[in-house]
């Protein structure tokens, strides 16, 4: 598992890093910057039906510094973004970031002075989802995202072992599993039905 | 003891008097600072050294939006408040002079995102005054109900906001379930859930299928058990009412002279509202009551909107007897006024074009005519004043937004109110910042 | 469906021909003609009392837009006010002619709560001497409608309270409303964010769009001077 140095030293760090990235993933306390229409939908998703807290996520916090995972919800105006930039310098690392909804990611359907077109910007967005507003679904499976984003970092302790060079990992994709739980169905074999 | 003698509490600070005094010292940081009556030697403290400036930024947990206020606190008195908004301003009066009638339509979803479907209907009532277009009747039913249920959705998040800023995190829970309820019924009708474009220049985009209808129905009818389960628990609470009553108060001439409009005028003793003033698509044809308290404080604007959630379901129950019986088409049959049926669209060369052309051109009002239409919101008069030039775009587009003329009297509402009494004051006003910022 | 006879007429004279709508059409039997604008009592005591200030009145689908002058409409609404019963200023706002002189115009839209009625007055600015008085001493809900008319306009109200900028930051020097002003604003009017927590304001309205990439956040921020642990 681990590329250089000895084994019982890769062992040991990968197996704190799934351990410590399990504990991350499913406890991932939302910051909602809830801005406008899409942040309706962000109380949708934590509201019974859609149910957010079946993931771990159910204590939303509002103070960044208890927080690790801001959803910036609603088109960000030009005022706000001085705002929304400090609230995301004062969270404490790790953080990620999801950017809810057309308006956060690229501005949206308001191309226009007011609104900036983008949240990547000034912030770095781990997440994307689009949608108009998107549906609670939609949210739950961008949290799912993180939460796989999240299972796959290297733990900085293999830093000090290893140094800075790491190999970049692309995140995996979740796989879709036969039911019997042997195969794994590429995507496109699902629409052959 | 010393720091404590200087000020108010010593009388009342008796008890636990380490206690507090320990308190008191960490209180005394560069961030903060104790009010003091009188210094070391007798002489008068300056007050304006002694007052506190509090920034309730943009982004708090009250999930009103993005409302700024500072606020001058001598204690946990505020002595003044300054409200800041524009953090959400985008600009979409700009925006409408570029967009045709029809295409800015998802726009006014945007709006008051509460209940995206009383705004797509004033829009169109507006753009109809101004072009003179008449709507057919079943269209006009479909729309009156579809707002009346808009007007629940966004009372009920009213409600479970207010009471979860209030501390009662459980209400919100429970009407975000029967919000989804109306979702699905929105889901149904429109196809959206909550930014429905449903309403269309002319009309209504499709008629309401079967499953739409029993869905109506099945709310109109298990929606009231759910109310009357709420007001068991809130209406005679000895600590919601200590929370509301006496908050907030605004008098008659003061509602007035401020600009409020809907529940807050109501709540006040004004009866005002617009479906009785300007009566508009059938609201003169059903029986309902427009619920009016006089004590003008957040408690009668609580009763207001409860009572209001309560006429909608009868009106509700009228719109779905009416529609079984009236049946006819959904958009008036004007290619110059409205979109052709997808029917047409599809299957015929003149619905073709005429949909091309009035995607193109759309409707023109005439040249420099102006037209002001106003409905009744859920947070109070929403009105649309556009002007026109002749072409398939207005020139002007301003919207007259309830909760911007209702944030206007926060400043004059939080003067001499206590802190505590913040978040109270802020959700029975209900602001909803996507309009009031346009 | 409307049936159209194509065998006689031209291409030009088809229908579906852009043409704009005749007044008179929307004029006559507008279907949202509401009775609380029908005002021509209120009109003709207006026009007794001030007859110079009066100008011509519009009317469009049963609404009357009275027209006032600029210098007299603080009088015009005081008398409205007291004598009229138009207690209730229901809004307040301004909109570019774009013509060479009398370029702003400012309607206000008052509502007699008692007696169901509402009359629109409008005044015309020009651009050399872009200010009126302020209605706030009349109708204190005028303020912030002022202001925002003085944020998108430019148009100054004397005697305000208040006279700030109502959405835009202060620090915005342009007036958004106007015509001249482009849709997707001025470059470098609003500053973004700086791309890192210590830095300087970002001015380029799209940095992300020329590869600028605000730092994640477990990447160190890259300093310039050695390096360190």
């Amino acid at each position: 598992m681990g590329s250089d140095g000895a084994p019982q030293e890769g062992f040991l760090t990968t197996t704190v890093d799934t351990v410590v990235n399990w504990a991350r993933s499913n406890s991932l306390m939302p910051m909602p910057m809830g801005l406008a229409c899409c942040a309706i939908e962000m109380m949708a998703f934590a509201a019974p039906k859609y149910d957010v807290a079946r993931f771990g996520s159910e204590a939303m916090r509002f103070s960044p510094r208890q927080a690790d995972l801001m959803i910036v919800a609603g088109w960000v105006s030009y005022k706000m973004a001085h705002t929304i930039r400090r609230v995301w310098d004062q969270m404490a690392d790790p953080k990620w970031c999801i950017a809810m909804g057309a308006c956060a990611s690229t501005g949206g359907m308001h191309r226009c002075y007011g609104v900036v077109q983008g949240l990547d910007n000034f912030l770095p967005v781990d997440v994307y989802i689009p949608g108009c507003p998107p549906r609670p679904e939609a949210v739950i499976h961008a949290l799912m995202d993180i939460q796989e984003k999240i299972r796959n970092e290297y733990s900085v302790a293999q830093d000090g072992i290893f140094g800075k060079e790491q190999p970049d990992i692309a995140p995996r994709k979740p796989s879709i599993v036969t039911p019997d739980g042997k195969d794994t169905i590429s995507p496109s074999g699902l629409y052959t039905q | 003891m010393s720091i404590i003698n200087d000020t108010d509490f010593k009388e009342t600070l008796k008890f636990w008097p380490r206690h507090n005094e320990a308190i008191y010292r960490r209180l005394e940081s560069k961030h903060s600072w104790i009010e003091k009556t009188s210094s070391g030697d007798g002489s008068p403290v300056d007050a304006l050294e002694q007052e506190m400036v509090l920034n309730i930024g943009p982004q708090h947990p009250a999930t009103h939006g993005v409302l700024r206020c500072v606020v001058k606190l001598d204690g946990e008195t505020i002595k003044k408040c300054v409200v800041d908004i524009g953090y959400l301003h985008r600009g979409i009066e700009k925006i409408a002079e570029n967009k045709s009638y029809q295409e800015f339509m998802p726009y006014t979803d945007r709006m008051d995102y509460l209940s995206p479907y009383s705004n797509n209907v004033a829009w169109c009532l507006a753009v109809e005054k101004l072009a003179g277009i008449e709507i057919p009747d079943r269209a006009q039913w479909i729309r009156m109900m579809m707002s009346e249920v808009a007007r629940i959705s966004s009372h009920l998040l009213w409600m479970g906001v207010g009471l979860m800023d209030a501390g009662a995190v459980s209400v919100f829970l429970w009407t975000f379930q029967a919000r989804e309820d109306i979702y699905a019924i929105f889901d149904e009708v429109a196809g959206a859930r909550l930014t429905v474009s449903h309403s269309r220049i002319g009309g209504v985009a499709t008629d309401i299928n079967d499953v739409g209808f029993n869905l109506i129905k099945d709310f109109a009818e298990k929606f009231p058990a759910s109310l009357a389960g709420w007001e068991k628990l809130l209406n005679r609470n000895r600590i919601w009412i200590d929370r509301n009553i006496g908050i907030g108060y605004m008098s008659a001439e003061d509602v007035v002279a401020a600009g409020m409009t809907g529940p807050n005028l109501r709540g006040s003793g004004i009866a005002h509202d617009i479906r009785r003033f300007e009566p508009y698509l059938k609201y003169d044809e059903v029986d309902f009551n427009i619920p009016i308290r006089t004590e003008g404080d957040a408690l009668a604007r609580y009763f207001v909107r409860l009572d209001e959630m309560k006429e909608s379901i009868k009106i509700i129950r009228q719109c779905l007897e009416k529609l079984e019986t009236i049946q006819g088409p959904v958009r008036v049959e004007d290619a110059k006024r409205a979109y052709p049926s997808k029917n047409d669209v599809y299957y015929s060369m003149e619905g073709l074009i005429h949909d091309f052309m009035y995607t193109d051109t759309g409707v023109s009002p005439p040249k420099g005519a102006a037209a002001y239409h106003a409905i009744e919101a859920p947070k109070g008069e929403l009105g649309f004043y556009l002007q026109s030039d002749g072409t398939g775009t207005p020139w002007r587009a301003k919207m007259n937004s309830p909760s911007f003329s209702n944030l206007q009297a926060l400043e004059t509402m939080m003067e001499g109110a206590q802190m505590g009494d913040m978040v109270i004051m802020i959700g029975t006003i209900d602001p909803v910042l996507g309009e009031a910022d346009k | 469906m409307p049936q159209h006879d194509r065998t006689s007429q031209s291409p030009s004279t088809l229908p579906f021909n852009f043409v704009p709508q005749e007044p008179e059409t929307a004029v006559e039997n507008n279907p949202h003609e509401k009775a609380t604008t029908q005002v021509d009592t209120v009109i003709s005591a207006l026009e007794k009392e001030f007859t110079d200030a009066i100008g011509e009145t519009v009317v469009y689908a049963g609404e009357r837009t009275v027209r006032v002058d600029a210098s007299r409409i603080v009088d015009v609404c005081v008398f409205l006010k007291d004598k009229q019963g138009f207690n209730y200023l229901a809004d307040l706002g301004g909109i570019d002619r774009f013509t060479e002189d009398d370029r702003y115009e400012i309607f206000y839209n008052l509502v007699d709560l008692n007696d169901s009625k509402r009359i629109r007055l409008v005044i015309r600015l020009d651009e050399e001497k872009l200010s009126v008085s302020t209605l706030t001493g009349v109708y204190p809900a005028a303020n912030w409608n002022e202001r925002e008319c003085y944020d998108m306009f430019g148009i100054t109200f004397d005697g305000h309270p208040d006279m700030r900028r109502m959405f835009m930051p202060e620090d915005f020097e342009y007036f958004p409303l106007r015509k001249e002003f482009p849709l997707l604003g001025v470059p470098g009017s609003l500053p973004l964010p700086p791309q890192e927590p210590t830095g300087e304001l970002t001015m380029d309205p799209f940095p992300a769009a020329h590869g600028s990439k605000p730092p994640k956040s477990f990447e160190e921020v890259q300093t310039t001077d050695g390096d360190e642990g």
